[in-house]
């Protein structure tokens, strides 16, 4: 029996690496990088623990245009040092949010920042200027929301959305997530170690994707689209989402989300697991949601009340 | 009474005194009672199969022979394939065993080796697979053997279902020389699917509260495989599976044999190699060959055993694999090592330590691993006597000599990186079985190929083809040829090695016309467990540990 499968489906974003992901995101040939390799900002820490540097301290920041809508844009490389953010690869992001606050008056401004997350968090080489370096970012991320710029996290790497990423990621205007995505604060070998295999078997897969993963999120508001594993399925997303409409950063939007975050926690707080939520959700696979295709389970995410909403 | 009667009286007292604890006075005993049974029918110092390999486990057993008095049970000489569960170890940490012949240790290795230092365990030898099989029916034969099945019906009957494994030549070993024969299911039931074991080789059967534990050692996440492994599986195919057509097959478990198990569909294809090559397999049922399989490259497949989440999928492939009446896999450890020893053309594997002899070794300083089939795979059966395209090529290539006396050669391939994990070299001076083996006074070193077995090494510097070289020194500088940027290879004798690549011994990515630069995971025909998954149609049910969705 022949199976319809291609062998090789290229354009992976799990898959690509995160200069990959932004040359397939962006429109051909628009991207203009700021303090590329050849500036050479490598961080100033890893050496001292006899660590290989990258030099671009694995992230790159840059402009270049979606569609012809100018866009900043920021893509942590997963394989180097679990995209940890470092001194260096966080002044470059909080640099990136600074240009989007000070620069978006004029026509030709960017009025978008695409935040392509791939990170376990801080880099523990560089503890303390790591953790100093993700308040400065919330900081920026929510100065440059403030000043109007949408900021889409777009998650869908290996090292998924951990630690200061996931909070960065719950900052943002909105969310883009895969199946493969995770954001979560403590990931699952930090709870295990702390709380014990009891409270969460972190080799128990299945149920770490179900509890951080992409569909789940979705489901439950905290991505406000899901990509299929595709570089342009995540393009069209971050483009359907900007089409959309962005909410605004005020009072009224804080709001409704603290309203939606009570509203979640009266009603599913108890659960157990997350098959419980969707079987409270009533949704009609509730038992079979791992198993869903890409849009079967949109289908199910658009039409579902708790995944789509205005607050952020 | 005649002596000659002594093993079948003393069987017969062994069953009287478990025969108290079974029920109504059947085979049926309650697993509350399965110490009891044991300390009934064991005796000190009894040669005991406490079954266990590097699939399945009578785990149930296993613990409740650990919970046994001393008083009672001590010394007995545990003859099984795989020593892998922490339970084994207690056995001798308690006394209750002494002495040990095994075959594989996998997990255990690091603990087997401390128990051995510290003097805890006896050891007798390490064996392949097949090797202690044979000593089973010559000198281990156990006088108990205790099994893992699916399911027993009231008569004994057993379903030992996909992984049936060893199962079979433990009992023949056991049963027929007045041993005795315990049994745990996962379930009591009237009537078992298929009859693997017949109920008159089974004295006790115990329905054990859990399942038995099946290890997935043979799942390898496509995710994992590296643009260098790629590499290394473009050279194998391109210049050992298409030149010498081989057909008949046996891949180790290594992430290099899975990226070739993921080029056949799309490298394999280009090069025209579908039909000609990888047809017939001694093979578990890897989930990376689904891709091939679908795509029509693969005839036939036998198994020594299953593998976590294939069931269905196999089920569904009868005209692949072997399956009984009930529609399961039916797999056979023995069978299909010889199967491999004796039936197929190649053995090609990874392996974490190479000398400049060709020997090769998974020991290291504080592990044990065993050898499990490996030996046997990778090794040239003298007693071949049929004659393949492959094998002829093959034996000519090593030999000067008159054609038509010539005999034919498996070929043995092992696959490396020159650098592995934690940037060690692979290639070594001394293998570190050579220290381990002086520490542990082990008469013989541990090999897990020797040199003289193997035909080729490839390595992402290129492929050297042993076959055709005619000295020790030859051999030597072929090695060194391959060894790329380790102290070995960099030691390499420059002219020897340009004269050895002008012979074709050695071969290069660009001798071959491969590119090192298109080796890159878009050419696997799977890139994830999910893609399996979807190759399989759904019904590759991959374990938990396998997924991330």
């Amino acid at each position: 029996m022949k199976n319809a499968l291609v062998p090789s489906r290229t354009g992976s974003w799990y898959e690509a690496t995160a200069r990959e992901r932004i040359s397939g995101l962006l429109d051909a040939g628009t991207f203009h990088e700021f303090l590329g390799p050849t500036a050479r900002a490598v961080s100033p820490h890893l050496a001292l623990f006899d660590l290989p540097e990258a030099f671009d301290d694995g992230i790159i920041v840059g402009r270049g245009k979606l569609q012809g809508r100018a866009v900043l844009v920021a893509a942590q490389e997963g394989r180097f040092m679990g995209g940890t953010f470092g001194e260096v690869h966080g002044a470059k992001l909080v640099g990136l949010l600074r240009y989007a606050r000070d620069h978006h008056a004029e026509a030709t401004s960017p009025r978008a920042v695409l935040l392509l997350l791939d990170t376990g968090g801080v880099r523990l080489q560089e503890a303390n200027v790591g953790e100093l370096a993700v308040s400065e970012i919330i900081r920026a991320l929510v100065e440059a929301r403030a000043a109007g710029v949408a900021v889409i996290a777009l998650v869908g790497g290996r090292a998924g959305a951990f630690g200061g990423g996931g909070i960065l990621a719950a900052c943002c205007s909105r969310v883009v997530i895969s199946e493969q995505g995770r954001t979560s604060v403590s990931g699952p070998e930090v709870i295990e170690t702390n709380m014990g295999a009891e409270e969460f078997d972190s080799l128990d897969r299945p149920l770490v994707w179900r509890t951080t993963g992409g569909k789940t999120r979705r489901l439950l508001g905290g991505a406000g689209a899901y990509a299929a594993d595709r570089i342009e399925s995540f393009r069209a997303a971050a483009l359907a989402l900007l089409d959309g409409g962005i909410p605004a950063f005020d009072l009224a939007t804080l709001a409704r989300e603290q309203a939606r975050l009570a509203e979640r926690l009266e009603k599913f707080g108890a659960c157990q697991d997350a098959p419980e939520i969707w079987q409270r959700m009533r949704l009609a696979d509730a038992a079979r949601i791992a198993d869903l295709a890409d849009e079967d389970f949109n289908q199910i995410a658009q039409a579902q009340p708790e995944a789509n909403h205005d607050a952020r | 009474m005649s002596e000659w009667q002594s093993q079948r009286l003393a069987r017969q007292a062994r069953l009287e005194a478990g025969a108290i604890l079974a029920v109504g006075g059947g085979k049926l005993v309650a697993a509350g009672d399965a110490t009891a049974l044991l300390e009934a029918v064991l005796r000190p110092g009894d040669r005991v199969c406490l079954e266990g390999d590097n699939q399945k486990q009578a785990d149930f057993l296993a613990a409740a022979l650990v919970k046994a008095d001393r008083a009672r049970l001590h010394d007995l000489h545990i003859v099984q394939s795989g020593v892998t569960l922490p339970e084994h170890l207690d056995l001798f940490a308690k006394g209750i065993a002494t002495r040990l012949d095994f075959s594989y240790s996998g997990p255990q290795s690091g603990a087997i080796a401390r128990a051995l230092n510290s003097g805890k365990i006896q050891l007798g030898a390490i064996h392949t697979y097949l090797e202690l099989f044979a000593r089973y029916f010559i000198d281990l034969t156990p006088h108990a053997a205790l099994i893992a099945a699916v399911s027993a019906d009231r008569a004994g009957n057993l379903y030992t279902g996909p992984n049936t494994e060893d199962t079979p030549t433990i009992v023949e070993a056991t049963a027929f020389k007045n041993g005795i024969v315990v049994a745990q299911v996962n379930q009591v039931v009237d009537r078992v699917p298929r009859v693997d074991i017949p109920g008159d080789r089974v004295d006790f059967v115990i329905a054990a509260p859990k399942p038995f534990f099946v290890e997935p050692l043979f799942t390898r996440d496509p995710a994992q495989i590296t643009d260098t492994q790629i590499l290394i599986a473009m050279l194998a195919l391109k210049g050992i599976y298409a030149e010498y057509g081989v057909q008949r097959l046996n891949h180790g478990i290594g992430f290099g044999t899975a990226a070739i198990e993921l080029l056949l569909p799309t490298f394999g294809e280009a090069l025209g190699l579908k039909g000609k090559v990888a047809t017939h397999w001694a093979l578990n049922p890897h989930p990376t060959l689904i891709p091939a399989i679908e795509s029509g490259w693969v005839q036939q497949i036998h198994c020594f055993g299953s593998e976590v989440g294939m069931d269905e999928y196999l089920r569904a492939r009868p005209d692949i694999f072997f399956t009984g009446n009930d529609g399961s896999l039916r797999s056979n450890r023995a069978f299909c090592q010889t199967a491999g020893l004796y039936a197929c053309d190649m053995f090609i594997g990874s392996t974490l330590q190479i000398d400049l002899a060709g020997n090769s070794s998974t020991v290291t300083p504080t592990r044990i691993p065993g050898f499990g089939g490996a030996p046997n795979m990778g090794s040239d059966a003298h007693g071949r006597r049929h004659a393949s395209a492959a094998w002829l090529k093959a034996g000519r290539e090593a030999s000067d000599g008159p054609a038509a006396m010539t005999r034919g050669r498996k070929l043995v391939v092992q696959l490396l990186e020159t650098f592995g994990e934690g940037m060690t070299p692979t290639f070594v001076e001394e293998l570190a079985s050579v220290e381990f083996a002086k520490k542990m006074r082990l008469e013989v070193v541990p090999v897990m190929i020797y040199g003289d077995d193997v035909t080729h090494v490839v390595t992402e510097e290129g492929i050297a083809n042993l076959l055709l070289c005619r000295t020790p020194a030859e051999r030597e500088q072929a090695i060194r040829g391959v060894a790329g940027f380790t102290a070995v290879g960099r030691a390499r004798d420059r002219a020897q090695v340009a004269k050895l690549r002008a012979r074709g011994i050695i071969r290069r990515p660009e001798d071959l016309g491969i590119n090192p630069l298109d080796a890159n995971r878009q050419l696997l025909a799977a890139r994830s467990v999910k893609d399996l998954v979807q190759w399989s149609g759904g019904l590759y049910a991959p374990p938990g540990k396998f997924r991330n969705w």
